[in-house]
C-alpha cells in the first residue's frame, strides 16, 4: 500500500448496509485513515475490490474522481476549511464545484447551516470559530449535497467533550434522516455510549465486528 | 456558464484577499513589461538608426569622362535589370559640382576651384539597392557588364574613398544587434517567466492546503486550476496598466531630451504610430506569462 510496503490494511472485508451507524476504532496506525482513504480514492487497492452503492472502484477513472467525491460527503478532524471563505462561502464552496445552480445554493446553504446550528456564524471566517464549530461547518458542507454516504474521521479529535457529544447527536440526527455515517473514533466514552454496530480493526485486520458494540482493545 | 463566472469571481475574490502577494506578484509584473518595453525600445531605436545609416548608403558607378550618351543610356538600363537594384539616377559632371558646392562651405570653395581648372569630376550612376548586403555582389556583375568599360572606378571599390570599410562594418554592425536583439528578448522572456514562475508558486504554496481541500470537496482540476489561471491573467492585465501608466508620462516629460541629444525623433514616432501594437504587446506578454507559470506552478498539486 506504501512505498516502504508497509501494509495498512489487509484482508478487511465489510459491509455496510444502507442507513446503518457504524463506528470504526481502533488504535493509531490502525488502518483507520486508511479505510477512509480507500473510499474517497485518495489511495487504491493494491488488491480487492470497493464498492459503494452500485460503483465499482476499479471502474473509476481519474477524471471522475471529483464526481465520486461529491457523492459521498467527509468530515476530518482537522475540519480542513478553506481560512479565506466565510462559513456561508465553505458549505457553498461543495456546490458550487458540483456545478449547482446561484439560486439553488442560496436556498440551500442557510438551510442546512440551520440544521447545524451555524445560522448565527453564517458570515464568519473559520478563524473566527470554536472548534465545535469548525466541525459543524465541515459537517453542513459534507452534508449540503445530501450525500448517501457520510464519513467521518475522528471528527470529535480536536474538541472538547461537551462538543463531541454536540457533534455525535449531530450525527445520529443525520443518519436519522437516512443517511449511512461510518464514523472513526479513538473515544471510548461515545462508543459505548452510541450502542451502535462497531468494527474494531488492529494492524490492519478487522479483529471484532458486533452488532452493539463497546470500545475494547 | 455558471461554473465558468463562478471560476472568474473567485479569482477576483482571491487577489483582494490575498493582497501582500497579489502586490509582490504585480509589482514583478510590472518591473519585467517596463525591462521588456525598455528592451524593445532601445533595439527599435539601434535599428532605425542602422537603417538610417543604411538607407544612406549607395553605390557609385564612376564614368569616363569620354563616354557617349548611347554608352551611357546602355549602361543604365542594364545596371536597372540587375535584381537588386532599386533605382539607378544619372548624375551629370554638372550635377556633381553641384552637389559639391550644395554640400558645405568648405564644398563651395572647392567647387570654384574646381570650375577654375575645368571640372575634374566624373559623371556617375548612383545605384540604390534593395538590400545593402549584397552591395559587394552588385558591384562585381556591374564590373562584369559588357558596357562597363566606359567606368573607371566604383564608390565600393576606392581604397581612398574608405567606403567598403564604413559598408561592411555597418552590414556586420546590423546584424549582430539583429541576432543579440532577438536572443536577449528570448533570455529576457525566459527570466521574467522564471521570476514570476516562483512568485505565483510561493503564493500557491501557502494555498496548497486550500488546492488539497478543493479536491478532497469534490472540485474538478479545472475548478481548481481556474481561479488561478484568472489571477494569473489579472497580474498580467494589472502589470501592463501600471506599466502603462509609469511609462507614458515618463517617455512624454524625456522625449526632449532623447530626441534632442539622440536622434531618437523617428523611433519615438515609431513608437507613437504603433501604440496599440505597444500596448497590446505589453498585455499580451503579461497574460502569457501570467497564465503560463500559474500553470506551470500548480502542476504538482494537481496530481490526484
Amino acid at each position: 500500500m506504501y512505498a516502504n510496503k508497509t501494509v495498512a490494511l489487509s484482508g478487511v472485508s465489510l459491509h455496510i448496509n444502507p442507513k446503518e451507524f457504524v463506528t470504526i476504532v481502533g488504535s493509531s496506525g490502525a488502518g483507520k485513515s486508511t479505510l477512509i482513504r480507500l473510499l474517497i480514492k485518495e489511495e487504491v487497492p493494491t488488491s480487492g475490490k470497493i464498492i459503494v452503492g452500485s460503483i465499482d472502484y476499479d471502474t473509476i477513472d481519474k477524471a471522475n474522481i471529483p464526481h465520486l467525491r461529491r457523492r459521498i460527503g467527509v468530515v476530518f478532524q482537522d475540519f480542513k476549511l478553506l481560512p479565506n471563505l466565510t462559513v456561508y462561502e465553505n458549505v457553498a464552496f461543495a456546490l458550487e464545484v458540483s456545478g449547482v445552480k446561484s439560486k439553488e445554493i442560496k436556498r440551500a446553504v442557510p438551510k442546512i447551516l440551520q440544521l447545524v446550528g451555524l445560522s448565527e456564524k453564517m458570515h464568519n471566517y473559520p478563524s473566527e470559530l470554536s472548534g465545535g464549530e469548525k466541525q459543524r461547518t465541515a459537517i453542513a458542507r459534507a452534508l449540503v449535497r445530501n450525500p448517501k454516504i457520510l464519513i467521518a474521521d475522528e471528527p470529535t479529535g480536536n474538541l472538547d467533550p461537551k462538543n463531541s457529544w454536540d457533534i455525535i447527536e449531530l450525527l445520529l440526527k443525520i443518519n436519522r434522516f437516512g443517511t449511512t455515517v461510518l464514523l472513526t473514533t479513538h473515544n471510548k466514552e461515545i462508543v459505548d455510549a452510541l450502542k451502535k454496530r462497531v468494527i474494531t480493526i488492529n494492524r490492519g485486520r478487522v479483529v471484532k465486528d458486533e452488532k452493539v458494540g463497546k470500545y475494547s482493545l | 456558464m455558471t461554473t465558468f463566472l463562478r471560476i472568474w469571481r473567485t479569482g477576483f475574490k482571491n487577489i483582494f484577499r490575498n493582497a501582500w502577494l497579489s502586490t509582490a506578484a504585480t509589482a514583478i509584473m510590472v518591473i519585467t513589461i517596463l525591462i521588456m518595453t525598455f528592451f524593445a525600445f532601445s533595439t527599435i531605436f539601434v535599428r532605425t538608426q542602422l537603417a538610417q545609416v543604411r538607407g544612406k548608403i549607395d553605390l557609385s558607378i564612376f564614368l569616363s569622362d569620354d563616354a557617349t550618351q548611347k554608352q551611357i543610356q546602355d549602361l543604365q538600363t542594364k545596371i536597372n535589370g540587375i535584381n537588386n537594384v532599386s533605382a539607378v539616377t544619372f548624375v551629370s559632371k554638372g550635377d556633381a559640382l553641384k552637389k559639391l558646392e550644395n554640400s558645405s562651405a568648405e564644398g563651395k570653395k572647392l567647387a570654384k576651384s574646381a570650375e577654375d581648372i575645368g571640372n575634374p569630376l566624373p559623371a556617375s550612376f548612383e545605384v540604390k539597392l534593395v538590400n545593402i548586403d549584397s552591395i559587394g555582389q552588385i558591384n562585381s556583375t556591374i564590373r562584369s557588364l559588357e558596357e562597363a568599360k566606359i567606368i573607371t572606378d566604383t564608390s565600393f571599390d576606392n581604397r581612398d574613398d574608405n567606403r567598403r570599410g564604413v559598408v561592411e562594418n555597418v552590414i556586420s554592425i546590423s546584424n549582430s544587434v539583429s541576432k543579440i536583439g532577438l536572443i536577449l528578448s528570448v533570455l529576457f522572456l525566459i527570466i521574467a517567466l522564471l521570476i514570476i514562475f516562483n512568485t505565483i508558486r510561493m503564493a500557491i504554496f501557502t494555498r496548497r492546503e486550500e488546492v488539497e481541500i478543493m479536491k478532497l470537496v469534490g472540485a474538478t482540476k479545472w475548478f481548481v486550476r481556474g481561479p488561478f489561471l484568472v489571477e494569473g491573467t489579472l497580474y498580467g492585465v494589472f502589470g501592463a496598466l501600471i506599466s502603462l501608466a509609469i511609462i507614458i508620462p515618463f517617455t512624454r516629460a524625456v522625449s526632449p531630451f532623447l530626441t534632442s541629444k539622440l536622434g531618437a525623433g523617428p523611433t519615438l514616432d515609431y513608437f507613437a504610430s504603433h501604440f496599440f501594437l505597444l500596448a497590446g504587446g505589453m498585455f499580451a506578454i503579461g497574460i502569457f506569462i501570467g497564465v503560463v507559470s500559474s500553470w506551470l506552478a500548480l502542476i504538482r498539486y494537481l496530481k490526484v
